[in-house]
């Protein structure tokens, strides 16, 4: 049987969430706030990270500390990223600062994914990047890149 | 809040972007990525891992090293390939060496240099193996300037090499025993070994002891000097073999007193060991009853190359017939158009054929003719490239092979008689060439010859849209041609002509594209010093060079240059061009 001990994580907005020590293990970053955290390390807050993307990112551990060798693993994490491209971004940023390599990896490459094959004002649209190159600078990386580093 | 989470994207794709780009590996993606603002540009600049550089004149080496943190990987290219038929003067340039200094000082972590078509020297290998300690892939490809000292360099300091591929390169004949250089107290991590173009003996003794303890070893090209009894003596060392360049497959000239008494080699076994061979290349000095010996492993080969051997038609079918799943075939017209006949019956997977000239000069015999392009074209229908050399043709044939493949990407037809017409009709090549262009929607690469008008050169600019590199000799009526080609040829990158009665109204034509490509090059055509000045003055971002080549230094061409090689480049023409080079 497991240990019945739970953590709760709080987010950056207050919202708390109550999950198994092992879940939350899950996240190097966690691992290590409770190895050094001394005695009241039973709340440990989450600023970097909503309560919307904590819940999924807890859902994401759960699956894989509960049912790692499952034959649907594979399936739920190809479901997990069917969301819209800002939930995705705030995974990612939330894995990367929870140090969770598993989850980084699958929303990084889901993230570049998008990425293939579109035009630059294609991906600017889509992440709402602000262009800040003059357009002397940009015109001349455009040739430095088509030019010098010939696709 | 909330208004923080949906304009916080951007910010937050930042943090994480370096990670994201480990995942994209394609340039096309990544030089999209690099234009979206300048931190994304810097986070590209840091992941970016794998370089190709299609000029070395087109970029100075510090704007790479000032832009790229952390390359693992370099490719450069330097000589256009005309530099191959000495069409350029010796000399002329394409150094590696002031790369190696500005990537030694920058790079760390480089661990593959690809070269092809530059000028190396030993020291500049010698700089490689110092400078960069986890180095692990050296390729170069029809290079000159170095010798078995720098590869004995390489040998002794790189000690994670993984691959060492010297592919028609002209290395000087220094006598120096570089295979020794190999670390002997321990196993190597070579994967890959090629010195098939070497001209000078290694050292054997070396060479077998260097195999025995290289257990991840998977290809291996050996040069003329390897005889097939050195040979059958490595395939045994090394069953794991995918990919073999065997050397001579003949006998040794010179008996060595110390080696045992000449045996007949075993021909069953030697390959036999080799279950996994796929690539077959050599046979540098064939000793035809040898051929047999590799009839064991023909039926697993994709790849065979027998260019440097004279095999006849008889011999050839022997051999050809075992090779089902042959997807590559290179050979001399030796074989002849039933030679050919027999690959198209056996071969109906191949996608890329070369067929080269035993004898050069135009009035030679020609073995193979329109009848062995036909029968290939019926069989080999997944055809993808073809180089066919040959001293007559038809248009009727080069159609039939423009409808029977449609997924020719690569068409290079040499017909090597100037001004050669269809030898059938009379007529000019002109239908045939318009033929694979208008049928073949997947064309990137063409070469032309034979008796070609302007209409060759309309349809291809009206059909070749998707060209990239196409090759002139000995053809057309005049500069319209040119005109046709640089109007219509929106995807041209590389333009190579050579004595074609092109001049300067046909290259201003161009004036709109020239940015767009990687180089032009026009040798013996009717451009003159003041119409490569015009181009030169309307745009500046163009290298113009105007050289000729050697022997022609007294004659007069009067106003027509000899040679003009231009390209465009941001860091302006370079600083070491030789004497009887002029940049405009």
């Amino acid at each position: 049987m497991t240990s019945s001990k739970t953590i709760v994580l709080r987010s950056s907005d207050g919202a708390t969430f109550e999950v198994d020590e092992a879940v939350a293990l899950h996240s190097l970053m966690i691992k290590h706030r409770i190895e050094t955290g001394g005695a009241d390390s039973t709340t440990i807050d989450v600023p970097e990270v909503t309560g919307n993307t904590l819940s999924k990112v807890i859902e994401y551990c759960k699956k894989h500390v509960e049912a790692p060798n499952s034959d649907d693993l594979k399936s739920f994490d190809t479901d997990f990223v069917k969301v819209d491209q800002a939930v995705l971004c705030h995974l990612a940023k939330a894995s990367y600062y929870m140090n969770i390599k598993g989850l980084l990896d699958l929303s990084s490459k889901t993230i570049a994914d998008m990425f293939k094959g579109k035009t630059v004002e294609q991906i600017r649209e889509t992440f709402h990047i602000k262009n800040d190159f003059t357009p002397e600078e940009e015109e001349e990386l455009r040739k430095e890149n088509s030019w010098n580093l010939f696709v | 809040m909330s208004k923080r989470l949906i304009s916080g994207a951007d910010q937050v794709l930042e943090n994480v972007l370096e990670n994201v780009l480990i995942f994209l590996t394609s340039r096309r993606d990544r030089n999209a990525v690099s234009l979206v603002c300048k931190s994304w540009c810097r986070a590209e600049a840091h992941t970016r891992s794998d370089l190709f550089i299609g000029n070395c004149y087109a970029v100075a080496p510090r704007r790479v090293t000032d832009r790229f943190k952390r390359l693992r990987s370099v490719y450069l290219k330097g000589k256009p390939r005309f530099a191959d038929f000495s069409l350029m003067p010796a000399d002329w340039g394409a150094h590696f060496t002031p790369w190696v200094y500005v990537m030694a000082g920058a790079y760390r972590a480089l661990e593959k240099i690809s070269l092809k078509r530059m000028l190396v020297t030993d020291d500049d290998l010698a700089v490689i193996a110092k400078s960069f300690k986890g180095f692990k892939e050296l390729v170069l490809v029809c290079c000159e300037g170095f010798g078995a000292r720098g590869l004995g360099v390489i040998a002794t300091e790189c000690r994670n090499l993984r691959v060492l591929e010297l592919n028609e390169d002209e290395v000087l004949e220094d006598e120096f025993d570089w295979i020794s250089c190999f670390p002997s107290d321990c196993t190597t991590s070579l994967e890959s070994l090629c010195f098939d173009c070497l001209e000078s003996p290694v050292n054997f003794e070396a060479l077998e002891k260097l195999v025995a303890r290289s257990p991840l070893l998977k290809k291996l090209r050996l040069n003329r000097h390897v005889s097939i009894q050195q040979l059958y003596r490595l395939t045994s060392l090394a069953p794991q073999l995918t990919d073999l360049g065997t050397g001579a497959f003949g006998l040794q000239d010179i008996i060595d007193p110390q080696q045992p008494a000449y045996q007949e080699p075993d021909h069953g076994h030697t390959f036999a060991a080799c279950k996994s061979i796929v690539c077959l290349s050599g046979f540098r000095d064939l000793a035809h009853e040898y051929l047999p010996a590799i009839f064991p492993i023909c039926a697993n080969l994709t790849s065979l190359n027998l260019s440097y051997a004279h095999v006849d038609a008889q011999q050839l079918k022997s051999v050809i017939r075992h090779c089902h799943k042959l997807r590559i075939f290179w050979t001399l017209d030796s074989i002849c158009d039933e030679g050919l006949q027999a690959v198209a019956n056996a071969c109906t997977d191949l996608r890329e054929l070369r067929v080269f000239p035993t004898d050069p000069s135009e009035n030679a015999e020609g073995p193979v003719s329109e009848t062995g392009l036909l029968a290939v074209s019926l069989g080999c229908r997944k055809l993808q490239s073809i180089l066919y050399f040959c001293q007559q043709m038809t248009n009727a044939a080069v159609i039939a092979m423009s409808n029977n493949c449609p997924d020719l990407e690569v068409f290079r037809l040499c017909i090597i008689g100037r001004y050669r017409p269809d030898w059938v009709t009379g007529q000019p090549m002109d239908e045939g060439f318009g033929a694979i262009v208008k049928n073949c929607k997947k064309l990137t690469r063409l070469a032309v010859s034979g008796l070609l008008t302007d209409r060759a050169f309309s349809y291809i600019g009206q059909y070749g849209k998707l060209v990239r590199t196409l090759s002139v000799a000995f053809a057309a009526d005049g500069d319209t041609g040119l005109k046709y080609v640089l109007e219509g040829c929106t995807n041209l990158q590389k333009l190579e002509i050579r004595d074609s009665p092109f001049g300067d109204s046909g290259l201003q034509s161009g004036l709109h594209h020239f940015y767009n490509m990687r180089f032009v090059w026009l040798s013996s055509c009717r451009v003159t010093k003041q119409g490569c000045l015009e181009v030169a003055r309307r745009l500046p971002k163009l290298v113009v060079e105007v050289f000729r080549r050697d022997e022609e230094d007294g004659g007069e061409r009067g106003d027509f240059v000899n040679t003009l090689y231009m390209y465009r480049s941001l860091d302006g023409p370079r600083a070491d061009a030789p004497q009887f080079v002029k940049i405009l």
